[in-house]
């Protein structure tokens, strides 16, 4: 299907897709396997200059927006969601900076991250902390020149990688939600460690582990906004980034309808390829008709916000649920069409299915996701 | 330094189409690709402004106006002015007269300090382009080469494949290299250079623009070989078995199958 991007956004996609098609599908099993770091692909893509593509050109960016981003993250995703979501996991470390940093703060970290000198992470989530993120427990007490930060951030995407990290903590607990605090915290600061790396289902080329503040000293002119927006820094960063959550999952769906087809086409079974048979056809139609639909929400989300649209929270939250749903059930069908060899790492679809699945749970739970959006819809009557 | 790359757009092998009546390869746009060997010249040459930035990389191509989409791509790597020399008169040069019609091009564009050519073309497979152009220009010139390396703005370090050997020499400039395919990787495009080649468009040379030119030299007429036959080579005795993947049993099938054939 044509969307009808801009020549400049077929560039990125065609560049993405080469390097896709010609890099990472060679690793994708082998960093799977191994749970290895994708450090030489963020390289080629900091060289290549797809690191700064949702960045603004002042900061050396490429001055697009978040359908410029999930181009590139879909692309990816097409041979290897963990890699792409070490790309992604830097934009959502980078879109709270973009969104509410000081002149200072963008000029000296965003430059950095769109030269791909800089990987970027975003630590909200806590043992108890997930989809109620007003439950917090890490705290930041302000102490002369620096606030100082006691706590714990769990499955945190990038980390011990990444070089900066914006955390959020607790400066007021009275306040609820609104005594919540955000932070920009460097890889060395005093008191800064990285905990557990944990052992996933699927995304395992990508690094997830806990972060430990003890006494963590971070400069005042850290604080991202003012004190006390730290939730809404967050929500507002989550409406731009989860589209980037559905353009991984379209890109994994993709990848594994493209699989699932080829195969179809090869395997020979009772005299006739397999992609005779009606039902294995409506299989593959009813693949094909999700992830274009998918996309097609994807994109016109990306255009409404990229446009300058203030409100984009339930199409935000609605592309995401359709997408990964699509991932999982396309991802599924892929591995039925294949039998056996869908079954067993040989080929990549079995892969996909483990990556599909984190696609409905981070970044807001697909349950949440819907609260939102009924929420929203509600509040529309 | 100022470094000319000479690149070739060829038909990509794996679509290639005969024409025995005129025993030529048809040239349909949709097809055509930019010469492997001429690549990894023009990556050697794109290191060399990595570490000399005031360093101009140019691209000369020969052919028909349809080669333009192949050379934008050479923009994307990083080509400072892509050239192209394009006139019905060139139609079928052999290699003989596609050096001549080169040099006379090169002359007229100006002075190179570094002229670099892929060792051979996947449709000629003459190799001997680079040589006679060389000879053209009255430059100093080296085959074979596998790895250049820019000792200062005016001496290279190159290494020479000889059979199963590797020369070293430190040449000056100016000179003309000829690259082996494969001696190293092409870079993928940057994002800006790709954005710059969307609008992009090659200097178009005709032979009215090139000085002293002898067109009796070029084309069908200029050239010293014709090709008397033109035919598809029959691939005899092949066969294939196939093996479902599986046991070690089967393992030792396909060792045993390969082992008949060392």
């Amino acid at each position: 299907m044509d969307y009808f991007l801009s020549e400049e956004q077929k560039v990125i996609k065609r560049l993405a897709k080469r390097i896709s098609d010609e890099v990472i599908s060679k690793v994708a099993g082998k960093y799977d396997k191994e749970g290895i770091f994708p450090r030489d692909i963020l390289d080629l893509l900091a060289y290549t200059e797809l690191t700064g593509v949702y960045i603004p050109k002042e900061y050396g960016g490429f001055g697009g927006g978040v359908m410029e981003m999930c181009l590139v993250v879909e692309e990816l995703s097409r041979n290897c969601a963990g890699i792409a979501v070490s790309y992604a996991a830097t934009a959502l470390g980078a879109y709270p900076i973009m969104l509410y940093g000081t002149q200072e703060q963008k000029e000296k970290y965003l430059t950095k991250i769109a030269k791909g000198e800089a990987i970027a992470a975003f630590a909200l989530t806590e043992a108890d902390a997930g989809s109620d993120v007003s439950n917090i427990k890490t705290v930041a007490e302000k102490n002369g020149d620096f606030y100082i930060l006691n706590g714990n951030k769990h499955w945190i995407t990038n980390g011990g990688e990444a070089d900066i990290y914006v955390v959020f903590a607790v400066t007021d607990k009275s306040k609820g939600p609104r005594g919540i605090s955000a932070f920009i915290v460097e890889k060395g600061y005093e008191g800064f460690y990285f905990g557990k790396k944990e052992d996933k289902m699927g995304i395992r080329a990508s690094s997830t582990t806990e972060l430990v503040f003890e006494n963590c000293k971070v400069p005042k002119e850290n604080l991202l906004g003012r004190e006390g927006t730290g939730f809404i820094i967050a929500m507002k960063t989550f409406d731009r980034t989860r589209p980037g959550v559905a353009a991984m999952a379209v890109g994994i769906a993709q990848g594994a309808y493209e699989h699932a087809l080829k195969y179809a086409k090869e395997r020979v079974q009772f005299g006739q390829p397999l992609s005779s048979f009606q039902a294995i056809q409506h299989m593959l139609a009813d693949m094909y008709i999700n992830i274009e639909a998918a996309r097609a929400l994807l994109y016109s989300t990306c255009k409404m916000i990229d446009s300058g649209a203030k409100d984009y929270t339930k199409e935000s939250s609605a592309c995401k649920v359709f997408a990964s749903d699509v991932a999982m059930k396309v991802t599924i069908d892929a591995v039925q069409i294949m039998g056996g060899n869908g079954y067993v790492k040989d080929y990549p679809v079995e892969k996909m299915m483990r990556d599909a699945k984190v696609t409905q749970i981070f970044e807001g739970a697909n349950q949440i996701q819907r609260n939102i959006i009924a929420s929203e819809i509600v509040k529309e009557l | 330094m100022n470094i000319l790359v000479c690149v070739k757009q060829v038909i990509d092998p794996d679509k290639i189409e005969y024409s025995p009546a005129t025993k030529t390869v048809k040239r349909n746009p949709q097809h055509l690709m930019n010469n492997p060997a001429d690549l990894n010249a023009l990556e050697f040459a794109l290191r060399i402004k990595d570490t000399f930035p005031d360093s101009r990389v140019y691209t000369l191509s020969m052919g028909a106006l349809e080669c333009k989409e192949r050379i934008k791509e050479l923009v994307e790597l990083g080509v400072d002015e892509a050239i192209l020399l394009s006139d019905k008169r060139l139609a079928g040069s052999d290699a003989s007269a596609t050096s001549y019609a080169l040099s006379c091009a090169i002359e007229s564009l100006g002075k190179f300090d570094l002229i670099l050519c892929g060792e051979h073309s996947l449709d000629g497979e003459t190799s001997i382009v680079p040589p006679q152009l060389a000879e053209y220009l009255g430059i100093c010139h080296l085959t074979s080469i596998v790895d250049i390396k820019p000792k200062d703005q005016n001496t290279l370090e190159v290494v020479k494949k000889i059979e199963n050997a590797l020369a070293r020499f430190e040449v000056k400039l100016p000179v003309l290299l000829s690259v082996k395919k494969d001696s190293n990787s092409v870079r993928f495009p940057k994002l800006s250079f790709m954005i710059r080649a969307l609008l992009y468009e090659p200097m178009i040379l005709s032979l009215d623009s090139l000085k002293d030119i002898d067109v009796k030299r070029i084309g069908l007429e200029g050239s010293k070989t014709t090709v008397d036959e033109f035919k598809e080579e029959k691939i005899e005795n092949f066969s294939c078995e196939i093996f479902e993947q599986g046991s070690f049993k089967e393992i030792e099938c396909i060792v045993d199958a390969v082992l008949k054939y060392i």
